[in-house]
């Protein structure tokens, strides 16, 4: 255990936090600190150009298969760039079957969807905009709605060079717009920078309590307050597979698309999480820890939207987490015994990881036009 | 064994036909005979699996956003065509071709104006439901959302398919079209009026139609270059366009974003020298009057237009079948063709039988006790 520890640590400290060896020498959680810019790929450079046709394509319903879906239907700016459902609205006929999560600050991570199943923007993009349950679109029916509308074809040739609009670059700009959504001023993020009247005093008690008696640091840590590893603490399934037929017809096509076996298929009542992924039984039911920033906004909670308020949120790790199918709960999570004192400490610290929200409004799209 | 009329020799050559371009041609030349020419063998039907078949048919969940069905462009009432010049599409898209009758399409060699699938029905099902313009469904939720119908689940059970599979709603719906069979004509039943007769002669004779139109179906299931003419209706709107160019891209045609022409059959032969640019598949002549208006593109509203067009010696264009000549037709003989096509139209497939009857309830009730039920 101790072994795994130091070699995620390394690891931590390799990716991103260069300046933190001398923590990570201690054999500590890499430490919470402001968050910093997030990370360019160097294949994929910003410009205002590309943020701006990203925005459009963003908010642009024709990414979707019908044209009435784009990714701004399930990642809202209205509801804190996600959806306020537990699970996702998903495309028209269907329902998703996962929370959706915030946009905001999703340039940090290095896996992205809740079981890492993407490791850049550029790679989750297709796969929310393609999926049968997100966006339903295709590549071909894309590039050519994408053909006729004048202004794209006019922002793609000078961004990109494109003769006529390519795919891969519709997620090359998306992802750049993404990037510009960033919460990296929050009043944590100031005192951490030294201001320290930034945070109440309770607020200060309450990322004691984060770093300490509860314990949130463990997988809660770095400036993005994420490990960016994967956990079961024991969530309990969505209520939506007991009552909606919907939601029941979604569960049994994720059991189908993403491989189980036959057995697994037939008898299994939750979410698996990463086991989807890797087909071991030891990820089962594992998601990946979420960043904290935002939060204010991106209620509710957790992989399948379970807890709607902070309260409920540290009641259930007050309790040691809870109870489901898989027999690969996290040994991390035991009862915490914060007095209710606490627990308000603790919440009032989770507030101070969001500053004001970021609003945008939904801007003007623009109209197809028939090719001369 | 080429003499024989084409549907005593059965399903099994009509299929090896489609292999074989060259003996296709040659069963052609022999076809114009007065041979061949008869009522539809109505296939063997298995009664539960049609049934089955007719309700996924009826069905708009069997689309991506459970918005359209099959019946959506295949209305029964305009002998499952849809009355229209250019087929609707999945929302968001629009057609760029006429929407073909379903009525004898299980005897069919090749399916679609471009005779892309030449194989069988399950396949066709399968392009219709899963293209994207066309129904944009992942069939493994399809078969998820059929599930959830108990219905469906007894049904399903009853035609002996067990579980609702995607692969068993792929047979059932084949099922369901093997039961549109022509019926009732006038030229089925030995009545047609003189002034049909005489339109036949002209049919196998003097206009020459019966060189392509042949057999049963009064088709040879073989693309041609007749030199209809565009439908600017596709180049002008950018839904139906756009709808073209992602078929074009799928296809892998060449120089789609230039192209201003729907390039037909040369999809399937991509001919390198273009000669096959604007070949479509020789339309079945029965049930014509419930199908206007004609040709892959609807660019024809009037059977009377069809027959002047012939007359004329089709339209023009580069490709265009050497054999398609002006006809020199008087305007009786002209008369007479039409009254002959009329009579090859018989009794509209609107009953109980061909059409789902009542409602289709297209919620999903959630499952009783879900965590102790099996998935």
């Amino acid at each position: 255990m101790k072994t795994m520890k130091k070699i995620s640590l390394a690891l931590i400290v390799g990716l991103a936090l260069i300046g933190f060896a001398g923590n990570a020498m201690a054999d500590k959680n890499a430490p919470l600190a402001a968050l910093g810019k997030p990370p360019i790929p160097a294949d994929n450079p910003q410009t205002a150009a590309k943020v701006a046709l990203g925005k459009l394509l963003f908010f642009d319903p024709r990414i979707g298969g019908d044209a009435s879906v784009s990714c701004a239907d399930c990642h809202s700016p209205t509801q804190g760039w996600g959806f306020a459902d537990p699970i996702s609205r998903g495309y028209p006929g269907a329902i998703h079957w996962r929370n959706s999560q915030t946009v905001v600050n999703s340039a940090y991570l290095g896996k992205l969807f809740w079981t890492g199943s993407a490791k850049s923007l550029e790679n989750q993009a297709p796969s929310a905009a393609l999926g049968a349950l997100s966006g339903n679109g295709e590549r071909d029916v894309i590039e050519a709605r994408l053909a006729f509308v004048p202004e794209y074809v006019k922002a793609f040739r000078e961004v990109f060079g494109d003769r006529w609009p390519r795919v891969n670059n519709v997620w090359r700009a998306m992802a750049a717009f993404e990037r510009t959504l960033i919460h990296n001023n929050t009043p944590f993020d100031k005192y951490m920078r030294g201001d320290k009247k930034a945070l109440s005093e309770q607020q200060v008690r309450g990322l004691k309590l984060f770093q300490g008696k509860a314990n949130c640091i463990e997988c809660h840590n770095g400036p993005q307050l994420t490990d960016q590893k994967y956990y079961n603490l024991g969530v309990p399934r969505a209520e939506e597979w007991l009552t909606r037929g919907l939601a029941q017809i979604t569960f049994r096509y994720q059991q189908y698309g993403k491989g189980s076996t036959e057995k697994m298929y037939r008898t299994i009542k939750d979410d698996a999480g990463l086991y989807y992924r890797t087909k071991e039984k030891v990820d089962k039911g594992k998601f990946r820890t979420p960043p904290l920033r935002y939060t204010a906004y991106t209620a509710p909670y957790m992989h399948n939207g379970t807890f709607f308020d902070f309260e409920e949120l540290v009641d259930f790790y007050n309790d040691g987490g809870g109870k489901n199918e898989f027999a690969t709960k996290t040994k991390l999570l035991k009862p915490l015994n914060l007095s209710d004192e606490e627990k308000e400490d603790l919440v009032a610290f989770l507030e101070s990881l969001s500053g004001p929200e970021i609003k945008m409004a939904t801007p003007k799209i623009p109209p197809y036009a028939p090719l001369d | 064994m080429i003499n024989r009329p084409i549907h005593s020799i059965g399903k099994k050559l009509t299929v090896f036909v489609a292999g074989v371009f060259a003996l296709g041609l040659i069963i052609n030349a022999t076809s114009a005979s007065a041979d061949g020419f008869g009522p539809i063998k109505a296939p063997k039907v298995d009664a539960k699996k049609a049934a089955l078949g007719k309700r996924l048919f009826f069905d708009p969940r069997l689309s991506g956003d459970a918005a359209i069905s099959c019946s959506t462009c295949h209305i029964p009432s305009k002998g499952f065509a849809d009355g229209l010049e250019l087929s609707k599409a999945y929302p968001g898209s629009d057609g760029f071709r006429n929407t073909p009758t379903l009525i004898n399409t299980a005897q069919r060699a090749a399916w679609f104006h471009d005779g892309r699938l030449g194989t069988n029905l399950n396949d066709v099902t399968r392009e219709s439901i899963t293209e994207t313009y066309n129904m944009n469904m992942d069939m493994r939720l399809m078969q998820e959302r059929v599930k959830q119908d108990p219905i469906y689940v007894k049904m399903f059970k009853d035609a002996g398919y067990g579980e609702p599979s995607n692969g068993s709603i792929r047979k059932a719906i084949p099922e369901y079209l093997k039961t549109l069979t022509s019926r009732g004509s006038a030229f089925d039943a030995g009545k047609m009026s003189d002034a049909a007769k005489r339109g036949f002669e002209l049919f196998k004779g003097k206009a020459g139609c019966a060189a392509c139109h042949s057999g049963n179906r009064f088709t040879d299931d073989q693309p041609y270059n007749t030199g209809v003419p565009n439908n600017p209706d596709i180049w002008r709107k950018p839904l139906r366009h756009m709808t073209y160019v992602a078929f074009g891209l799928f296809m892998g045609i060449e120089n789609i974003m230039n192209i201003r022409r729907d390039v037909g059959a040369h999809v399937r032969t991509h001919k390198a020298d273009g000669s096959d640019i604007g070949k479509f598949m020789t339309p079945t002549l029965r049930e014509l009057k419930q199908t206007a208006p004609y040709m892959h593109n609807g660019m024809i509203r009037t059977l009377k237009g069809v027959v002047e067009f012939y007359n004329n010696g089709g339209g023009s264009d580069a490709n265009k079948d050497p054999r398609i000549k002006p006809l020199g037709l008087s305007k009786e003989e002209r008369a007479n063709l039409v009254t002959f096509l009329n009579a090859l139209s018989g009794k509209p497939l609107t009953g109980k039988q061909h059409v789902w009857p009542g409602k289709i309830d297209v919620n999903y009730k959630p499952i009783k006790d879900w965590l102790k039920q099996r998935n």
